[in-house]
């Protein structure tokens, strides 16, 4: 008597490793094909901005895009008065009409016109820097708290970040002593929110609600980055400073 | 969002919905490839053993270099006829009153159980692992769904937590749950169309086994018929 017994195949150890490396084959190409996929637009350089103790001053509250918020264009330089041109002297004697030569008689001229040229030139250069200084004066203190005049900066990020800051006088609750919350916000080419997340929070659910609700509120009055590119920043909310309408 | 970020920022259990899948899709691959292989060598090689077979009218020569069409399951339908066949002639030898092999006392019925036997053996060689093809291919997306309703019920729970349902809050949480119903689709599409191809190729191999038993069994009782 003989027992019958199934023939033995190799085992799937030669094919699991062709599978696991064909499986990570898969998933680097679909990474780097992903990175061949061309973005919706250049994202712009995050700024981490707290919207209550502010890193800027004056933020320049009010959209860079709206109208009536263009900077007013410098004004004109001062024109200055025009200058006659002095008759050329001319002497009688005894009845005859003196002349000068005229080749001498127009280098003298030229050369009084140029100078009275610089004479102009300078007053209006002092008018000048005396109006910018007049008007250095007159803004104050401006820029970062101890700024060196080197940090880089953004008007849209200030905008937005005086937006979020008036909705959030708005929507402002919370139960805990010193809550805290980090929101990354990313804002399309249309000025429209398309990602919200919360990247740090001390867990007040209340302080979290607010803030969703402040961004929320915030968004209806949110005007388009500029040159209309992708826009991501970070914006830590906390409640010191802030006073609840 | 990149691909690798979307891994890392989805939840543990839609995590776990991912690996499983991920094993599932991995064990379905080398299935495929195997059994690829093991059918493709099969039909070949039986191809070429009967060829052999029908130019080599001696069943002691085939059994002689058999081996050389080792991945056919013919040959283990050859092997175990023959050998069933050499018992039942020298059983018969030893009798007094031999007269070779006889119908009667069940010797081509015992072949026939023999052929039988080596060509279940042989299915089921055949059909090793293709369960598990079947499983993936009718459970993967049901557990990739199960990972989607998991990752909506916390993208959902996250919405009413921060009370904002804008389109912007609503709708990462459920693309990264979407993702695993996606993978279960992976795993299962290429299960079910090579589940089903191996099972065309097997029922083949199932009719040249049976064909080949009974041209076997039809050349032992000629042989009988003929003394």
């Amino acid at each position: 008597m003989y027992q019958l017994v199934a023939r033995k195949d190799t085992g799937l150890g030669v094919t699991t490793a062709l599978s696991v490396t064909f499986h990570v084959a898969a998933f680097a190409f679909l990474v780097w094909w992903q990175q061949l996929m061309p973005d919706p637009g250049p994202v712009q350089t995050t700024y981490y901005v707290d919207v209550v103790n502010l890193p800027v001053a004056d933020p320049r509250a009010g959209s860079p895009t709206e109208s009536g918020n263009e900077l007013k264009p410098a004004p004109p330089a001062p024109t200055p008065p025009a200058m006659a041109v002095p008759a050329a002297p001319s002497k009688t004697v005894s009845g005859k009409k003196l002349t000068t030569s005229p080749v001498t008689e127009s280098a003298a001229f030229q050369e009084r016109m140029a100078k009275l040229e610089g004479k102009v030139d300078a007053q209006r250069q002092t008018a000048a820097f005396e109006e910018l200084r007049k008007k250095v004066a007159a803004r104050g203190k401006v820029g970062m708290p101890k700024g060196t005049g080197t940090e880089a900066g953004s008007d849209y990020t200030a905008y937005l970040h005086s937006r979020l800051k008036d909705a959030f006088r708005d929507t402002i609750s919370y139960q805990t002593q010193s809550p805290y919350v980090m929101v990354r916000i990313t804002i399309d080419g249309n000025g429209r929110i398309i990602r919200t997340r919360i990247e740090k929070s001390t867990g007040d659910k209340a302080f979290e609600l607010s803030v969703a609700r402040a961004i929320t509120l915030a968004e209806q009055a949110i005007v388009p980055p500029p040159s209309r590119t992708v826009y991501e920043g970070a914006f830590v909310f906390k409640p010191q400073g802030v006073t609840h309408k | 969002m990149g691909l690798e970020m979307f891994f890392s920022s989805t939840g543990l259990v839609v995590k776990g919905v991912l690996l499983l899948l991920i094993v599932f899709s991995v064990v379905s691959w080398a299935i495929i490839m195997f059994k690829f292989f093991q059918i493709q060598k099969a039909f070949s090689e039986s191809g070429r053993f009967m060829d052999f077979f029908w130019k080599t009218k001696r069943f002691d020569t085939i059994a002689s270099q058999v081996d050389r069409f080792g991945s056919s399951p013919l040959t283990a339908l050859f092997n175990e006829g023959y050998s069933e066949l050499k018992q039942l002639m020298e059983a018969e030898s030893g009798k007094p009153d031999h007269g070779g092999l006889s119908t009667d006392l069940g010797g081509v019925a015992n072949v026939t159980r023999a052929l039988r036997r080596a060509t279940n053996l042989e299915v089921n060689r055949l059909e090793k692992y293709t369960t598990f093809l079947a499983t993936t291919g009718s459970t993967s997306p049901f557990i990739g769904l199960f990972g989607t309703v998991w990752g909506i019920m916390v993208a959902f729970e996250g919405i009413g937590r921060t009370g904002s349902a804008s389109l912007a809050v609503v709708a990462p949480g459920i693309a990264e749950a979407l993702i695993a119903t996606a993978v279960g689709l992976v795993a299962a599409i290429p299960a079910v169309m090579a589940y089903n191809h191996f099972q065309h190729k097997i029922r083949v191999l199932v009719k040249e086994m049976d064909s080949f038993s009974t041209e076997f069994l039809n050349i032992v009782q000629r042989n009988i018929a003929g003394k």
